[in-house]
């Protein structure tokens, strides 16, 4: 389905993604790791069309979306969410959802309709009329969910969506996530939190200095030494 | 209906005004009211529902002004044809500012805007053969609808409410359509839209082409009106500015706020222009500093406007509902 050829993306002398090749097929549900300054969210930007790489190529369903800008790459079927996320802050969480929901369709009147029932659908439901800037971070992080849901996804980036979540929050945050993925979209995800991410994921693809470093089962993955090494800092454990 | 109840009130009273009075300085006012509200509301669907603030609509204003009265004067034409040319002149400009702003943010793009105004000044009042030069152009009267020479006041009035109620809808429009949900997307954040696969940029771009077509209209009109077109004027920042002040003043982003402001600041200009002339004629700057102020208080204690203030008013039970309804959840 999605497919990275030895992307590579520079900032000056700086390698932020060096060579990174991975392979997504539909219905992955792939986790992405690695310490601050990985080059992880880079990684999403060069994906979904924000940067664009010095080298390699990104293929979505056999398209080159290399050098097409964010609104065609969604428009595509590949949605992005933003580790800082961006709501819509002076507009209320339905129109936030609604405006994802017009991308697929042109009335206003089923925008609100398919709104709504995303909206319900991520517990958002008591928030829908509430201005999206005086949501805590877990709602927020809720509603910028929700929006990149409302264009339809085939594939789905998420950034960090469980970051800063108390532990309600977030076993919520993983029930919804697993939702989605069950309703047939693909999900890359990043993530910090280990706990989440090794239950969550089937496939785990380790960056480091923008280099891949490790890819596989959660299980293997929390055993090598070069991530315990470069991440873990110890052999982590599902207890 | 009931959103628009206001407008309604608002142009109805302006509708039935002449049944009540002849009074030209009265009726004037309206035109006037009317005129600087259908333009600040152009102003307002690129600085309002945009977020693209410009400082240089006076360019478009111009360029509307010019385009009847410089075929007219030449030509013969007809004003409703320089309208056309105005409008599509302004496009033209509205498409290279629209550019600008996507290359330029905030303070830089607002200055590219008064920069281009500057511009068109210059040319405008050095083009001599074409424009008459800083001289200015009067604008011949002749009578009759397709020359737009209307003698009387009650049929300016009516034209320009035309033309104010055609802005209300445009706004309006930009409230409930597809196009103004992704706009609001754009304007608060450009980035997260273009995720949400809205072409962000062209977007922009349209809503600046479509104010400054808008706005052109609005300076042909003017010029037909007033008869007689200053390059000075014209094309001033003091005009740029009055149309975001009435704007702001109003209610940013609101379809009926720059009317109302354009009713506090129309009113207020005549008022002041007037009776500070009454009191000492070197007083007759004085308003420009009482605008300042009022600005000042404006956007630090009622930053969404009139229109906010009013509508506070109005529902505030409501919100305080809200407000507790929120604080339990």
């Amino acid at each position: 389905m999605l497919a990275l050829e030895s992307v590579t993306k520079r900032f000056g002398g700086l390698t932020a993604v060096g060579g990174v090749s991975l392979d997504v097929d539909e219905g992955d549900l792939v986790g992405i790791i690695g310490p601050n300054g990985a080059g992880k969210t880079t990684l999403f930007n060069v994906i979904a069309g924000y940067y664009r790489p010095e080298s390699g190529r990104v293929v979505f369903e056999g398209r080159d979306l290399t050098g097409h800008p964010p609104h065609e790459i969604c428009r595509l079927g590949l949605t992005r969410t933003f580790q800082i996320v961006k709501p819509f802050g002076n507009l209320s969480v339905r129109d936030n959802v609604m405006i994802g929901a017009l991308t697929r369709v042109r009335s206003v009147a089923a925008a609100r309709t398919d709104a709504d029932r995303v909206v319900e659908r991520c517990g958002l439901g008591d928030y829908a009329g509430v201005v999206a800037k005086s949501l805590p971070i877990g709602l927020r992080k809720r509603l910028e969910l929700a929006r990149a849901l409302a264009t339809r996804p085939r594939l789905l980036l998420l950034d960090e969506v469980m970051a800063g979540l108390n532990p309600a929050e977030l076993a919520a945050m993983v029930e919804l996530i697993r939702r989605v993925h069950a309703g047939g979209v693909t999900l890359v995800v990043i993530e910090h939190i280990m706990a989440a991410i090794m239950r969550l994921t089937r496939r785990i693809v380790v960056l480091h200095h923008g280099e891949k470093i490790a890819e596989g089962v959660p299980a293997r993955i929390a055993r090598d030494p070069k991530v315990v090494d470069a991440y873990l800092g110890e052999e982590f454990t599902l207890e | 209906m009931r959103r628009h109840a206001g407008a309604i009130v608002l142009f109805g009273l302006a509708a039935v005004a002449p049944l009540a009075t002849r009074d030209a300085y009265f009726l004037d006012m309206i035109v006037l009211i009317l005129m600087w509200g259908a333009i600040s509301s152009a102003w307002n669907v690129a600085g309002g529902y945009a977020g693209q603030v410009s400082l240089g609509h006076a360019a478009f204003f111009g360029l509307g002004a010019y385009s009847a009265a410089v075929l007219t004067v030449h030509w013969g034409l007809s004003p409703w044809i320089g309208l056309v040319l105005g409008m599509a002149l302004s496009i033209v400009a509205g498409l290279i500012i629209g550019y600008l702003s996507n290359r330029l943010r905030g303070p830089y793009f607002v200055l590219a805007t008064i920069a281009f105004a500057q511009v068109l000044l210059i040319t405008a009042s050095r083009w001599r053969e074409m424009t008459m030069g800083s001289e200015g152009i009067p604008v011949p009267f002749k009578q009759g609808f397709w020359a737009l020479g209307l003698a009387s006041k009650v049929s300016w009035l009516y034209l320009t409410l035309g033309f104010a109620l055609a802005l209300y809808l445009v706004q309006v429009y930009l409230e409930v359509s597809r196009m103004g949900y992704q706009l609001a997307g754009v304007r608060e954040d450009e980035d997260a839209a273009q995720a949400l696969g809205i072409a962000g940029r062209r977007l922009k771009v349209i809503a600046i082409a479509m104010s400054a077509a808008l706005t052109s209209a609005g300076g042909t009109f003017w010029a037909q009106y007033v008869g007689f077109v200053d390059p000075f004027y014209v094309f001033s920042i003091d005009l740029s500015i009055l149309f975001a002040l009435n704007t702001i003043i109003g209610g940013v982003g609101t379809a009926l706020g720059p009317f109302l402001g354009s009713i506090l600041i129309t009113w207020l200009e005549h008022y002041l222009r007037a009776t500070l002339s009454d009191i000492a004629p070197g007083l007759i700057g004085v308003h420009l500093i009482i605008y300042g102020c009022l600005l000042i208080v404006m956007v630090r204690f009622v930053p969404q406007g009139l229109i906010g203030a009013l509508g506070a008013l109005f529902t505030w039970r409501a919100r305080a509902a809200q407000r507790e309804r929120h604080a339990r959840t």
